[in-house]
């Protein structure tokens, strides 16, 4: 037996020896083959480790996480457009405008859509969504999209206590309060596809983030938040 | 936006992290989301010039740790059974099962939390004892014995040769 610490093999193992000490384990190897064995193992376990976990870094970055990363598809900062919007000079008309235009559109969409099946339609007397709209709202996460025809922005509680989301969509962007088991329509307000310029109609829009500014108590919800409020049925 | 660049050039690494802390790679990528949407919410507690990839080594393990906890007490008071080992024997789920779980992913599943975490960022991720240190914001000794008791129950359960 050496003097030879399982410590210091280990820290050898893992090249974290200073010159002295290297030797002395060295030296300790050369005349004991048990200690030798034992140096083998746990470098066979490293390796076997490392090859082990390896391809999970060698594959192609997922697109949830570019989709997060990446400038385009910014998440939606609450506090940054919140911090703008103070800075404005005139706040007041900026959002009396936008609420009076996604009115206009709000009623245009309610009048065109009678009998025809789009994303909105009105049910006991309200603006509802519906189809792939009211789908995507019950159970899209914000975390979790790909190639969907609607993306969700924010999810959030309204001061009311009941839940909010923002969302976009080619035909038409906005924000939707959950009411009994409708997405009552709050906001509307044209799609991209109406809008030459993709990042105008996305969730970043000040028409849509001043609504969820007027409506939303506390930050917006967090991933884990999200999931289980979707889990629970958006009560 | 050479933040969100940067922490892009670390998914890979970090997906690999979380995959060694996880029980599969799809708890791992949810880990890994998790992670990364945390640092960009806190972004400016990030200080530039400092470690970007250590910094995101910690958040990764912090949220692990609290979600362990969590998974923790609810094992607690719904399920006494070890639960990886009896998951459904049934179509998809077993081949799942199969795949993710792995002798390695296994035997890692079996070491205590603080082991596991010392074992995945030295010997998975690479890190210098002294770095792996700062992490989890421990001494160097106490890293160390972690990562001898850690080496030797692997040594234990995937078999001498490893």
């Amino acid at each position: 037996m050496s003097a030879i610490t399982e410590e210091m093999l280990v820290a050898y193992a893992d090249g974290e020896l200073d010159e002295v000490n290297r030797r002395r384990v060295e030296r300790a190897l050369a005349g004991d083959e048990a200690l030798a064995e034992r140096l083998a193992a746990h470098e066979a376990l490293r390796g076997r480790l490392s090859a082990h976990f390896a391809p999970i870094a060698a594959e192609a970055v997922p697109d949830r996480f570019s989709a997060l990363l990446k400038p385009q598809a910014e998440v939606v900062n609450l506090a940054e457009v919140r911090e703008q919007r103070t800075r404005r000079m005139w706040p007041g008309w900026a959002m009396g405008g936008a609420i009076a235009a996604s009115l206009v559109l709000g009623l245009a969409l309610g009048r065109g859509m009678s009998g025809e099946a789009g994303p909105m339609g009105v049910s006991r007397g309200q603006l509802v969504a519906q189809g792939g709209l009211a789908k995507a709202l019950d159970t899209q996460l914000a975390s979790a999209q790909d190639s969907n025809d609607v993306r969700i922005g924010l999810s959030f509680r309204a001061k009311d206590g009941g839940w909010c989301r923002s969302f976009e969509g080619a035909a038409v962007s906005g924000v939707a309060c959950r009411a009994g088991e409708d997405w009552r329509i709050e906001q509307a307000v044209p799609g991209h596809a109406a809008s030459s310029d993709y990042r105008q109609a996305s969730s970043g829009d000040a028409r849509i983030m001043a609504t969820v500014e007027q409506l939303i108590a506390g930050d917006p919800a967090d991933a884990a938040d999200e999931k289980a409020a979707r889990d629970a049925g958006w009560k | 936006m050479a933040f969100e660049s940067e922490l892009l050039a670390l998914v890979p690494r970090l997906r690999r992290f979380a995959a060694s802390l996880s029980r599969n790679a799809a708890d791992g990528d949810d880990l890994c989301q998790a992670a990364i949407e945390r640092a960009l919410k806190s972004r400016d507690q990030w200080q530039e010039g400092t470690r970007l990839d250590s910094w995101m080594y910690r958040i990764m393990r912090n949220l692990w740790i609290d979600e362990a906890r969590a998974r923790q007490r609810a094992a607690r008071t719904f399920a006494p059974e070890e639960e990886g080992e009896h998951v459904g024997h049934a179509g998809d789920r077993d081949i799942e099962a199969a795949v993710e779980l792995s002798e390695v992913a296994r035997a890692m599943a079996k070491l205590p939390d603080e082991q596991r975490e010392v074992i995945a960022l030295v010997l998975v991720e690479g890190l210098a004892y002294k770095e792996a240190a700062e992490v989890l914001d421990i001494p160097m000794g106490t890293l160390t014995s972690r990562l001898v008791r850690g080496r030797g129950a692997l040594l234990q359960l995937l078999g001498e040769a490893a």
